[in-house]
């Protein structure tokens, strides 16, 4: 009877087993092997090369112009999704009526597909679309072309379309983080006579930590792999001014199939996010401790 | 009262900021360029673009994908949180850690992979990567950690086989848990669109998104088609989130605490 439940036991996991091993795994390790290789798709021969793809990346001014793009994006994008959702939620975390309709409403962009947003996006950031007019109308001088098209204002325009569609779902998150907190708290801080500004410098914002960390880890990762947005919306361009990371490895992988090369690039993307997790993970934790 | 009334113009607004993109793309896909109402955008989508066919792919697969996760993550999640296998701690911390991987990494791979195995372009290759994942596996772990066990041990003392206690017995105590899986697996699948696009080439198997994106590339940009294209991409998913609502605001919240 044991020994049957046993393997019963590996049976009923063996469907993640495989699929780990598969489509994680192997890729996992296969992907670093070629990147130690020059394999090309239409090359038959393939050759060792050890680290020479990753040497040749650092100084391929394309690949780090990627890099430049992508950090510009995580570091444009993220403090602003931060606070406008942290807002959304404070402001939708009090009982009034309508709220279930905001939250709704405010979460509806997260729910739609990123090919679609970036298509509507396209359209109102073209010359004559509706965002277009708006700037013209309130005489900030866009660009003739519209938005998409100047190298001054490409990415700058995919980075707040990424914070309107981002922010309901980080609110969520906030909102679900907000709850967690015991009114007990906010009760006593009012009885010693702790203003609201106090309430929250003291109560809510160090409450909040876990999820606020967890946001912005989250935030980052998704920042270094945007690519939907740009394939869509500009191809990288105009003139690579929205040529980010994720769209080098499928331009060099996927287009001009040098897979050795492509896959260097995406492993180096692999350890800045990692990296770049682990600082926040442990800033964000020695300053909270403090 | 001023207070009030300063809060809800402030709600608003917000309102109105969020919602006009996704109100615009509804007002243009039944309109025609000389600004008349009609459907004939979404005809000519559906007659000369083949809409049926790539609402069909993307409907089969999410399905598909949907219905897989349930049975594989329900099982996979049930193995964690009840038996004693080897390397159980193990298998969980790898869940975990599968999480944290940027899924451009595996790009390549997976389309030499899906190449030499002939799987390229086919349901296949839009299907089998995504049958399991790790959080709904995580999901169905935490939720079964919470059951009391007393239940199954009556069941089998009662003689009732395994798979018996399983999908008779524990399964239906999951429904919540495995709701809120269905839900977020359907939106993502139905949404996906990096690797549809890079694990397929032809039209027989292009999904929605695939179908808008390829859309925009070619000639002069058709905004009403495209729009009444993206109306058929989100129509269905407007309409899950409207249905289950609670569900996927009680699911995303969990998923970020439960751990």
């Amino acid at each position: 009877m044991k020994s049957n439940r046993g393997i019963n036991g590996w049976l009923l996991f063996s469907p993640w087993i495989l699929t780990f091993l598969i489509f994680w795994m192997f890729p996992l390790v296969y992907s670093f092997v070629i990147s130690l290789t020059d394999y090309r798709l239409l090359d038959p021969t393939i050759n060792w090369i050890g680290f020479s793809n990753y040497q040749k990346l650092f100084s391929d001014p394309d690949f780090i112009l990627s890099l430049k793009n992508s950090f510009i994006f995580a570091i444009g994008t993220i403090p602003f999704t931060t606070i406008i959702s942290l807002g959304l939620a404070l402001l939708l975390n009090n009982q009034f009526r309508g709220r279930t309709f905001f939250r709704a409403s405010y979460f509806m962009p997260s729910i739609t597909s990123m090919v679609v947003i970036a298509l509507i996006f396209s359209n109102l950031y073209a010359r004559g679309g509706y965002i277009h007019l708006l700037a013209q109308l309130i005489g900030l001088n866009p660009p003739v072309n519209g938005f998409l098209l100047s190298q001054k204002t490409a990415l700058a325009s995919i980075m707040a379309m990424d914070i309107w569609m981002a922010s309901g779902y980080y609110m969520l998150l906030f909102l679900g983080g907000l709850q967690t907190i015991p009114t007990e708290l906010y009760e006593a801080a009012r009885l010693s006579g702790a203003s609201r500004w106090q309430q929250f410098r003291h109560i809510t914002l160090p409450m909040l930590k876990p999820v606020t960390l967890f946001i912005i880890v989250i935030n980052s990762i998704k920042s270094f792999q945007v690519f939907i947005e740009i394939f869509v919306m500009t191809k990288g361009g105009p003139l690579n001014s929205t040529f980010t990371g994720v769209y080098f490895v499928y331009e060099t992988g996927l287009r001009q199939f040098n897979f050795g090369y492509a896959s260097a690039a995406a492993y180096i993307l692999f350890a800045i996010i990692g990296i770049v997790s682990i600082i926040q993970f442990k800033a964000l934790q020695t300053k909270w401790q403090a | 009262m001023t207070g009030k009334i300063i809060k809800y113009a402030f709600l608003l607004l917000i309102f109105f900021i969020m919602i006009f993109p996704l109100m615009r793309m509804f007002a243009l896909s039944v309109l025609t360029p000389s600004g008349q109402l009609s459907i004939s955008n979404f005809q000519y989508i559906f007659a000369s673009n083949n809409f049926g066919l790539y609402l069909f792919n993307s409907l089969l697969v999410a399905i598909v994908v949907t219905f897989g996760n349930i049975i594989f993550c329900f099982m996979c999640g049930y193995v964690l949180a009840r038996r004693k296998i080897l390397g159980s701690k193990f298998w969980l911390y790898t869940v975990l850690i599968v999480l944290m991987v940027p899924i451009h990494i595996v790009i390549i791979p997976i389309y030499i992979l899906m190449n030499k195995l002939g799987l390229y372009d086919s349901y296949w290759a839009l299907i089998l990567p995504w049958l399991v994942n790790p959080i709904g596996i995580f999901l169905v772990r935490q939720y079964v950690s919470t059951l009391p066990i007393s239940l199954e041990e009556a069941a089998r003392i009662d003689g009732a086989g395994e798979l018996r206690i399983l999908f008779k017995i524990v399964m239906p105590l999951c429904r919540p848990a495995l709701a809120i899986l269905a839900i977020q697996v359907f939106m993502t699948n139905w949404n996906s669109f990096l690797f549809p696009f890079i694990l397929t080439s032809s039209e027989q198997y292009r999904t929605l998104p695939v179908a808008l994106a390829l859309l925009l590339g070619y000639q002069s940009i058709d905004w009403y088609q495209l729009m009444a294209g993206s109306v058929v991409a989100v129509v269905p998913i407007m309409a899950v989130f409207f249905v289950f609502q609670r569900q996927i605001i009680s699911g995303i919240t969990e998923g970020a605490f439960k751990q």
